[in-house]
């Protein structure tokens, strides 16, 4: 790379006079600079993705370290294109302020719930939620979203409404004040926090909060009848639910009428400084600046019979049984401790046999009051000894219980209501506290474990640690994603992403064939779902409806149901819950996700860039799209030549030659295939425009993807190119460097060849594609399997392939390079066929044969 | 698998997420497992008790873990020590492979990788 740079340094003069124009040289250099950075930023990207697995071991050094680097070389990125295009896109650097700013206040610990928007419908709360909407709104949602359960209709007030609350009303120092106060013994407890209280009380709501509950209000009366609008608030703290266990310390209000929900929702948030809470927070040391009350709001449910399930009994932590408590009517008696409920023990697994009973005389149900307001209420006698809970309903709230836990890998301690019509409704779910010394100890288990008949270990990659007992559901081509059981272990030939879709469903995912930086494995890790992929032949070793135990920490299957091991996950603290990974989830939502795609959107801009990422495609998009537009739309530089390829296949390709790449005496506009002298982009052609690279067998596809992936890069007459993908190839006659972007996904070929092997490397890069995330995942595979095989050292992450070869002779380079060649034409529309996994293996072999049979 | 045979590895790291990582999942593994985050606490133990494995962090407060390791090698010239870090260098690594560590892992790195590096010194331990 250093030699082209010179090669290209010396084609300067040295007495060049300054002009506005920047010379090419320099621009290509930044140009190389953009896709080196560009290739770097991509790659670490995907390599800290992985570390979220829960297979790796990484420290807080870690996550500043990488942060450091991304932030380093993106700012880098945005200097190199300040460079070609000057003051052309300034608003980049407020984007890269804007979002480093984000991630530093991530590093430095800030609360993530300062902004955004003050009411969220519990169906658009998105996974991990918790930080904007508090622990009680976020797994509700959760709940209802992703387990299909039935939840009260409602929305979350959230953090940020919480904020702005305390900022309209400047009680953010006056709170200060006082707890000061309180905490240098000048006022009492009692007083401190009734002054606060009587603050919040008394305070003004924000305009836009006004507005936006009572239009979040209006959105919960449209689906319903003309009845009375009654709600539920709650508070949903921030680290209510989680490690601290605030429970109970907070308000809550039961059949609301709508016209009073501002007045409760101050309530529930005063109650954020009530005596109790002010002392427990000083006991545990949490920070009074971190304090953040986001409220629930849900439509009261009528309940006949409510209560509270354990699922895991507190008192004999020993595994096999759930607790659960109910009575007559709201379960606030039952649930606050102040009346004693029916209690069931009853059975963890199917079928949820109710071990042991215990009903109790109950002689009143507190009930809701047609216009707003509680009361208890006396029950007939005959009601008062009846069980509160059905057989049936017992096993209905088990099963939900044990899917709940499933899915959020902890003990659950369950609300739930049981509504007129007799449909199960889950009030709130967290986890529980459950007494660790009757778990198993970790020494123990080694004991415990060796006395397990192991099916197979160390067979395969970890996609996702964790621990899961179950029943194999063998999935085959003929298996339908609905007909998959909750609770079950998934096992399948393929890692297909397709099985995404009953992520938040099964217990655990085994597959024959699979990467652990592929799509499944990143939806697995979003869902913590223990994930072995590649283990070669899990499909062979196992039976449908076997009882198995994945220990994805350890790698090992067991025979049967390892409960202890189970039990021992269940108490553990798992990884996600720590300070460090909180913290890289965190940082990566401003690094990671890709929102630009596009260059043909009128959002395709510097100011719409929301991640780093983002910055990192707009720049390289409009790096090269500089490069075509100073150098063939107005050619600036005698020294270089320029134009389009003319060939016989639907590709535009415009080349620039910076030395020797091209026949003396072409011309500016139309480049013939034999003017072209640069020696690895003759081979790369050699394969690309072979007919059979073009001549793949006739697709069926819909109209639409087919259009969208059209090779052509349009036609002359769309002059400009910033409306269109561009095609570039950046010549000389050792050196080729080719942008391309058929359809909507990129490749980037980098390429050295001279007659020294130690000079010599080819790079590869593939990156997204027109269809869904399935079949770009399937193409990716393909490729990379392909690559593999003509020895390129492959790494595949997503839809993301980066393939590098080096140090090869001459003759092995341009091999190589036409294998490239017939690799881009092969693949062009390749994700619209990949209609199955098995399509991958055809191709591949198919792939296989043309080579045999032409290189 | 009774106590005394069991292979005894104590871990200094001074960030609390990697022991409180890898403790349980050696345990399972029937390792017997001290952690500690501070590296004075750590070489106190080691005057109290030898350990057949040390797994030490190098930058660190205090003694750092080159220092102690060296020390504990000079008490324990048995033990056999692991080292990770975030600071991984040629020189980091040329250094400790020169004090007798027996091998070097730069973080981040994963549980497997380890247990492998524990087993290969484990085999070592048995052979001497």
């Amino acid at each position: 790379m250093k030699k082209i740079m010179k090669n290209i340094l010396a084609l300067l003069p040295s007495n060049r006079a300054k002009t506005s124009a920047v010379p090419f040289p320099v621009l290509f250099g930044k140009f190389q600079d953009i896709l080196t950075i560009n290739n770097s930023v991509l790659e670490t990207i995907a390599t800290v993705n992985d570390k979220l697995g829960g297979n790796y071991i990484f420290d807080r050094h870690y996550i500043e370290t990488t942060c450091q680097t991304i932030t380093d070389q993106v700012l880098k990125l945005i200097n190199d294109l300040d460079t070609i295009a000057p003051n052309k896109y300034l608003a980049l650097h407020d984007s890269f302020r804007r979002i480093s700013a984000e991630i530093e206040k991530d590093l430095a610990g800030r609360p993530y719930c300062h902004f955004g928007p003050f009411t969220l419908a519990y169906k658009a709360i998105s996974h991990h939620a918790a930080e904007e909407v508090g622990g009680k709104n976020a797994s509700l949602a959760e709940i209802a979203n992703f387990l299909d359960l039935t939840i009260p209709d409602g929305f979350a007030v959230t953090g940020a409404a919480f904020h702005a609350l305390l900022a309209k009303n400047d009680l953010r120092q006056k709170i200060d004040r006082i707890v000061a106060s309180w905490k240098r013994g000048k006022v009492s407890v009692e007083d401190a926090a009734q002054k606060i209280q009587q603050l919040i009380l008394d305070s003004k709501l924000p305009g836009k909060l006004e507005k936006d509950l009572s239009r979040s209000l209006a959105q919960l009366n449209d689906n319903k009848t003309n009845k009375p609008l009654l709600l539920a608030i709650r508070s949903s703290a921030w680290g209510e639910d989680g490690e601290r266990s605030f429970a109970g310390q907070y308000e809550s209000f039961l059949n609301v009428p709508a016209a009073e929900l501002a007045k409760a929702y101050r309530q529930v948030v005063a109650s954020a400084y009530s005596e109790t809470a002010l002392m427990y927070r000083q006991k545990i040391g949490f920070p009074e600046e971190e304090v953040t009350m986001a409220v629930a709001c849900q439509v009261m449910i009528d309940a006949v019979a409510s209560g509270v399930l354990y699922t895991l009994d507190p008192q004999h932590g020993h595994g096999g049984s759930m607790l659960l408590s109910a009575t007559w009517g709201l379960g606030a008696p039952v649930v606050s401790g102040r009346a004693s409920g029916d209690r069931f023990t009853v059975a963890r697994s199917k079928p949820y046999a109710v071990k042991e009973m215990q009903l109790v005389r109950k002689k009143t149900a507190l009930t809701s009051i047609a216009g707003g307001g509680t009361a208890l209420q006396p029950l007939p006698t005959d009601r008062q000894t009846q069980a509160s809970l059905g057989n049936e309903q017992i096993k209905q709230i088990a099963a939900t219980g044990m899917l709940i836990e499933k899915y959020f890998k902890k003990p659950q301690d369950i609300e739930f209501a049981i509504d007129r019509q007799g449909k199960l409704i889950v009030l709130q779910a967290r986890p529980l506290n459950i007494d660790q010394t009757d778990a198993p100890k970790a020494p123990e288990l080694a004991k415990l474990l060796s006395q397990y008949p192991v099916l197979f270990r160390d067979q395969g990659d970890i996609a996702q640690a964790g621990v899961a007992t179950g029943k194999v559901y063998m999935f085959s081509d003929d298996s339908r994603l609905r007909d998959v059981p909750a609770g079950a272990i998934l096992v399948a030939r393929f890692a297909s992403p397709l099985l995404a879709k009953v992520m938040a469903k099964v217990s655990a995912i085994l597959t024959d064939i699979g990467s652990p930086t592929g799509h499944l494995a990143t939806i697995a890790r979003e869902f913590r779902v223990p994930c072995i992929v590649n283990t070669g032949n899990a499909t062979e070793l196992l039976q449908p409806e076997q009882e198995i135990t994945v220990d994805a920490e350890a790698n090992i299957v067991y025979q049967g149901l390892v409960n202890e091991l189970c039990l021992y996950e269940l108490t553990e603290d798992a990884i996600e819950e720590s300070t460090e990974y909180k913290l890289l989830r965190r940082v990566l939502k401003n690094i990671a996700p890709l929102n630009l795609l596009d260059p043909a959107e009128k959002s395709f801009t510097p100011a719409a860039c929301s991640t780093l990422h983002d910055i990192t495609r707009f720049v390289h998009e409009k790096a090269v799209e500089e490069l075509i537009d100073r150098n063939y739309y107005n050619h600036h530089d005698p020294k270089t030549s320029s134009g389009k390829l003319r060939l016989n296949i639907p590709i535009d390709l415009v080349l620039i030659d910076i030395d020797g790449g091209l026949r003396k005496g072409s011309r500016k506009g139309e480049v013939l295939p034999d003017a072209i002298l640069s020696v690895p982009m003759l081979a790369f052609l050699e394969g690309l425009t072979h007919p059979q690279a073009w001549d793949n067998e006739p697709m069926s596809v819909d109209m639409g993807s087919f259009m969208s992936s059209l090779t052509r890069t349009f036609s002359t007459e769309l002059a400009s190119p910033k409306y269109v993908g561009q095609n570039l190839a950046v010549i000389s006659k050792e050196y080729t460097n080719i942008s391309l972007r058929l359809g909507y996904h990129f490749t980037m070929i980098d390429s050295y060849v001279t007659d020294n092997i130690n000079d010599n490397y080819a790079y590869f890069r593939f990156f997204g594609g027109v269809t869904d995330e399935t079949r770009r995942s399937r193409r990716a595979e393909f490729i990379g399997e392909v690559l593999a095989r003509h020895d390129f050292r492959v790494e595949v992450h997503g839809d993301l392939v980066v393939a590098r070869i080096k140090k090869m002779d001459k003759e092995g380079m341009l091999q190589r390079l036409q294998v490239l060649g017939w690799l881009v034409g092969f693949t062009r529309q390749l994700d619209v066929k990949m209609l199955s996994d098995q399509h991958i293996h055809h191709y591949i072999d198919k792939f296989n044969q043309l080579m045999e049979a032409n290189i | 698998m009774s106590d005394q045979h069991k292979t005894s590895i104590l871990i200094l790291d001074d960030e609390p997420i990697v022991s409180k990582r890898l403790k349980p999942s050696l345990e399972k593994q029937g390792y017997e497992v001290e952690t500690f985050t501070v590296s004075s606490e750590a070489l106190k133990r080691t005057k109290e008790r030898s350990f057949d494995i040390v797994i030490t962090d190098l930058k660190m407060e205090g003694l750092n873990g080159m220092d102690f390791f060296t020390e504990v090698k000079a008490t324990s010239p048995r033990t056999e020590v692991i080292v990770i870090t975030g600071f991984a260098t040629m020189e980091t690594a040329k250094e400790s492979f020169q004090k007798g560590v027996f091998d070097f892992l730069a973080k981040p790195f994963k549980i497997s990788e380890i247990t492998a590096v524990i087993n290969k010194a484990e085999l070592k331990i048995k052979q001497s």
